[in-house]
């Protein structure tokens, strides 16, 4: 097998070459539920992140990949930039429950990759948009055990279309992380 | 290919060489699971995503920027030697003097007026990339004394499967920084290191105007995990 190309930070200037215009928009070319996701990064003395760069990917409505992109836009993935004051925010639509292949429930969910300055190579997570009661088959639920609830989102006591999930690199109540 | 294996390749979080690692590196043990489906399937981007002169970042400005020309060649394949196609590849970069056109970045060094630094390009049907562009300077840093980033060019890809997804550095051959820089060095492993070296192509160049380099990428392959990604 040839030896695989590694991972390397993305530095502080990433902007430069990263930025896509309404990048924190993401388009489905299908219907459903408006929702948005906004938290802020943390490090592990508490301090805010505010040169990270948050990236998701997301089924359609019916727990379906996305159809492939259209004109100039990509479809079910998300990439935005955290401001001054660590924060990031998304408006997607809520992405539908899934069968893996091996029948295993998978609840709502976003898959979350976060890179940074100090980040020799991305972190990847997932974040549940679902009442915790309803992600206890999910296996990655079952696999963080008492950890997971830092991966479930809140929904804002206001706006019931607006989740709040909180990204914890280190410290106490880090956020649990996959192996890729 | 063990997880093992995979932790050779890639740089560990914790790098304390690195110093912005020590507050930023996860301390709990990753979860191992099975990919979830969409980790299989990756987003698809249309022809319209990019355009050509996405693809040449000297003639962004009015005139063409300070330094010496370069074009960046390469290949994207999977560990299995296939090609990824129709995939999204980025570039960003400092310009000939070291420095970038990002507001972060106030070092001693001129900006360029004719170089922005930002690219992208699809793959082609054979995996196949190319970008016109000048050499990067190398820049001074605050990492410990004297420290100095080798002239690099940092890559973003895509792949064709979420799983896939990479964010790399270019780093140029006989640069005398390289011993020196704990990014390069955070990889252990000599021949993934070497990999994030691209090498000296003269007839990828054009003559008498600019070098040619070529830098091919090896992204996870069908095999990769232990999970069968």
């Amino acid at each position: 097998m040839i030896v695989r190309t590694p991972a390397q930070t993305i530095g502080p200037f990433f902007h430069v070459g990263l930025k896509w215009e309404d990048g924190n928009q993401v388009a489905l070319g299908s219907t459903g539920e408006r929702i948005a996701l906004t938290g802020h990064v943390y490090d592990g003395a508490g301090a805010v992140v505010t040169d990270a760069l948050l990236e998701t990917w997301q089924s359609d409505s019916d727990g379906n990949v996305p159809a492939p992109g259209s004109a100039a836009k990509v479809h079910g993935y998300s990439r935005t930039a955290t401001n001054d004051d660590g924060r990031f925010s998304i408006e997607t639509l809520m992405p539908g429950a899934c069968r893996g292949p091996a029948g295993e429930a998978y609840a709502p969910q976003l898959h979350v990759m976060l890179f940074a300055r100090g980040l020799l190579k991305a972190v990847r997570t997932r974040v549940f948009l679902a009442a915790p009661d309803a992600i206890k088959d999910d296996p990655l639920a079952r696999a963080a055990g008492a950890r997971v609830t830092t991966l479930i989102a809140a929904k804002d006591a206001k706006d019931p279309k607006v989740w709040r999930w909180d990204v914890r690199l280190q410290g106490k109540d880090e956020t649990v992380f996959i192996e890729d | 290919m063990s997880a093992s294996d995979r932790i050779e390749i890639d740089p560990p979080y914790d790098y304390p060489p690195y110093k912005s690692t020590a507050l930023r590196a996860p301390k709990q043990s990753l979860i191992r699971i099975a990919p979830h489906p969409l980790e299989m399937a990756g987003p698809s981007f249309p022809k319209a995503f990019v355009e050509e002169s996405d693809a040449d970042l000297t003639t962004w400005g009015k005139g063409a920027p300070l330094g010496e020309k370069m074009i960046l060649v390469g290949r994207v394949t999977d560990e299995d030697g296939g090609p990824v196609r129709n995939s999204l590849v980025e570039l960003w970069q400092c310009n000939a003097s070291g420095r970038y056109a990002h507001p972060v970045d106030q070092h001693d060094a001129p900006l360029d007026p004719n170089f922005l630094g930002q690219g992208k390009v699809l793959t082609d049907s054979e995996g196949a990339y190319r970008f016109v562009t000048v050499k990067p300077g190398a820049y001074p840093w605050k990492n410990h004394p004297w420290a100095w980033r080798p002239a690099h060019i940092h890559l973003s890809l895509f792949g064709n499967a979420y799983a896939q997804r990479l964010i790399t550095q270019v780093f140029f051959p006989g640069d005398p920084l390289l011993p020196i820089d704990p990014v390069f060095n955070s990889v252990s492993n000599e021949a993934a290191r070497q990999r994030m070296v691209c090498s000296l192509d003269l007839e990828q160049g054009v003559e008498e105007v600019a070098l040619g380099y070529r830098f091919d990428i090896v992204l996870r392959g069908a095999n990769a995990t232990p999970m069968g990604v």
